[in-house]
């Protein structure tokens, strides 16, 4: 049984072509153009994942993202466009998994799409391999080739949040909400500096980053260097 | 000016020999002594109506007349008692006095009414000005006015640099900036005291007026250019998206054929075809119409006038349309003189966007009829129709209500080009009902008889 990924986007000729290159993928493929046949599509056949357009007639990707997080977390890829970059961190904000630009190359967004695939088939436990990297949630321990890693708790919480969506683009937004909590949303230069301070710990070479990648304006992700 | 010396003379003498008769009247009746402060009333009047000297003059005659005609001896200017001499120097002085303050409350009285017109004449420029646009529009009722109030003949106001070299230029200033200039008749020598009282509350009222203008004007300018700058913004966006929508359709087609881990069938190889066909062919379209409309704006489309049989262009246009079987023609033959071509485009653009708009398998109706200036073909259609407020912005560049598809440039083209020929362009609607679009082109009048 292949994998069912819906297709969202008001151009018929766009939803055409991207039907017939995923089917050639091997994916079953529902197509939708507007943001109510999308999320009546989802509920009637639950997608495996979902690739978005962000402007839609009737609403945007982001109100159809956040309305599709209430009940599935079937990744959502968004395309976006040269000008749309604030809709398109609002997109990932309110949960959608990574984007791509239009137009995209066929073999990037095939590459994306089985990235984010993989991701929900692999379940985080508690103890969770990223390459070389090993994360002990509970014990609150990291090694690397199995040599121990000191980290700082806000150190190893950013490291935490990162593992635990591994492959996942993650805003500024997010991952302070998530490390220092809600009130310190805004604050991107915290997020930085300590982004800086963990590659100079888990990264074999700092200035070449090969786990935490940055998304230019948009976010940080961590990958496995062997899998990219 | 002969009358300023024989006026004032004539009444005093009128003054001083009317109290003189009314002392000689009540003689009878009172002490002659007594009946001397009768001629104070001879001097008020004169001191109030021509000044203090004319009133010096009336009691200095009163004075010689009451000794001349009452005290002993008569009818001499001699003096027999010296009490006479007392009472007669006391009415005079008090005669003078009077005469003094009368004249005075009198200057007085003139001043205020003087500074009553200046004030009432700067409350109704401030006022006027709180209302207007355009300073210059107001200066020759103002300029009409200040003159009264200055007491000259005519006066002219004029902003800026200093222009007119005629008459006695005073410039207007307020806090040593210069408003602009009031010019004078020459010696038309307006009273000193009005002038260095009314000219600068005139200059502060004229500077707010000017500011004020000025400010409008520039904030109406940086409103003009953030609409435009908005405009560009929302042009680019709509140019980009269009321009970007069939390109990723290509693209993603493209790359999908040419990406050998996919497997596809004939069937969808071939629609992958298609969809780089007919993206293809949008692009182009979208990419003439542009040239299209900035050949427009910039009036760079000359028609080439040639005389048709309308109906015969409207049926030639439907010919060439995809959906041409889904469009009627009616109606009757009027001649044009317009560029065939770019009537065309205006017919294929008009129908076209009615068949968008139908449903599906519902037919079009185009009709043309004509009186003796105009013909004027109608194309109506079965769809939603157009809200009142829309019936114009349909026409512009890249507006699309809620239309399916497009880039919203077919209508401003065709409304362009209809104007290129000498025609219109317009939308007529009840919503609900369908849309009829319509365009007038001038008819060419047939003589009667054609010749053999």
């Amino acid at each position: 049984m292949s994998q069912r990924i819906l297709v969202v986007d008001d151009e018929p000729q766009i939803l055409r072509a991207l039907g017939t290159m995923l089917r050639g993928a091997g994916f079953t493929v529902d197509t939708a153009a507007t943001a109510d046949a999308a999320l009546s599509a989802a509920a009637a056949h639950p997608p495996a994942a979902v690739i978005m357009d962000l402007v839609l007639p009737d609403g945007s990707g982001t109100d159809v993202t956040r309305e599709l997080r209430t009940w599935t977390d079937a990744p959502v890829i968004v395309l976006s466009a040269v000008g749309e970059e604030r809709e398109k961190i609002a997109a990932l904000d309110a949960g959608a998994d990574d984007y791509v630009t239009k137009p995209f190359s066929v073999d990037e967004l095939l590459a994306r799409l089985r990235a984010v695939l993989r991701r929900t088939t692999a379940d985080s436990g508690p103890i969770i391999d990223v390459g070389e990297l090993r994360i002990d949630v509970p014990q609150r321990f990291v090694s690397r080739c199995g040599e121990r890693i000191k980290l700082t708790p806000h150190e190893f919480d950013l490291l935490r949040v990162l593992a635990q969506n591994r492959g996942k683009l993650l805003t500024h937004r997010m991952l302070l909400r998530e490390v220092w909590g809600p009130s310190y949303q805004a604050e991107a230069h915290y997020l930085h500096v300590y982004v800086s301070h963990l590659r100079a710990k888990i990264e074999p070479d700092p200035s070449r980053p090969r786990y935490v990648l940055t998304e230019t304006g948009a976010g940080y992700r961590l990958v496995d260097p062997d899998e990219s | 000016m002969r009358d300023r010396f024989w006026v004032p003379l004539a009444g005093s003498a009128a003054a001083v020999t009317l109290a003189t008769l009314l002392v000689w009247a009540l003689t009878s009746v009172a002490p002659t002594l007594s009946l001397g402060v009768i001629y104070v009333f001879a001097v008020l009047p004169i001191a109030v109506y021509w000044g203090v000297w004319w009133a010096l003059a009336v009691a200095i005659a009163s004075m010689l007349a009451f000794n001349f005609f009452f005290l002993a001896p008569v009818h001499t200017f001699a003096l027999k008692d010296s009490a006479n001499w007392f009472a007669l120097i006391a009415y005079s002085v008090t005669a003078f006095v009077v005469s003094e303050l009368a004249a005075d409350a009198q200057r007085r009285a003139v001043d205020a009414e003087q500074r009553e017109r200046e004030a009432s004449l700067l409350a109704e420029i401030a006022g006027q000005l709180l209302g207007v646009e355009r300073v210059d529009d107001e200066l020759g009722w103002i300029e009409r006015r200040a003159a009264e109030v200055l007491g000259v003949p005519e006066a002219k106001i004029e902003f800026g640099p200093r222009r007119s070299s005629s008459g006695e230029a005073i410039p207007l200033e307020v806090d040593r900036r210069s408003v602009g200039t009031i010019y004078l008749p020459l010696r038309a020598d307006p009273n000193l005291q009005v002038r260095q009282r009314f000219l600068p509350a005139l200059a502060a009222l004229l500077a707010v007026a000017v500011d004020r203008s000025r400010l409008e004007r520039e904030a109406l300018e940086a409103e003009t250019l953030r609409r435009s700058d908005l405009v560009k913004t929302a042009l680019l966006r709509a140019v980009s998206h269009d321009l970007r929508s069939p390109l990723t359709g290509i693209t993603t087609a493209i790359g999908a054929l040419r990406n050998e881990t996919l497997v596809f069938s004939d069937g969808d190889r071939r629609e992958l075809l298609d969809t780089i066909a007919v993206d293809a062919d949008r692009l182009g379209r979208l990419v003439s119409d542009l040239l299209d409309l900035s050949r427009l704006e910039a009036g760079g489309a000359e028609p080439a006038l040639e005389v048709w049989s309308l109906d015969d262009l409207v049926r030639e246009t439907i010919e060439h349309l995809a959906e041409g079987d889904r469009v009627d023609l009616g109606g009757e033959s009027p001649l044009v003189n317009v560029d065939a071509v770019q009537i065309q485009r205006v017919l294929a653009n008009l129908i076209e966007n009615a068949l968008k708009f139908s449903p599906p398998g519902s037919h079009v109706h185009v009709h043309i009829t004509a009186t003796r200036s105009e013909a004027i073909v109608r194309v109506v259609d079965q769809g939603p129709g157009v809200p009142d407020t829309e019936l114009e912005r349909v026409f512009e560049p890249f507006y699309r209500g809620g239309r399916p598809s497009g880039a919203g440039l077919g209508l401003a083209i065709a409304r362009g080009f209809a104007t290129a020929n000498g025609g219109r362009v317009w939308a007529e609607s009840r919503p609900g009902q369908g849309a009829t679009f319509a365009l007038a082109l001038p008819v060419v009048q047939v003589p009667a008889e054609l010749p053999a």
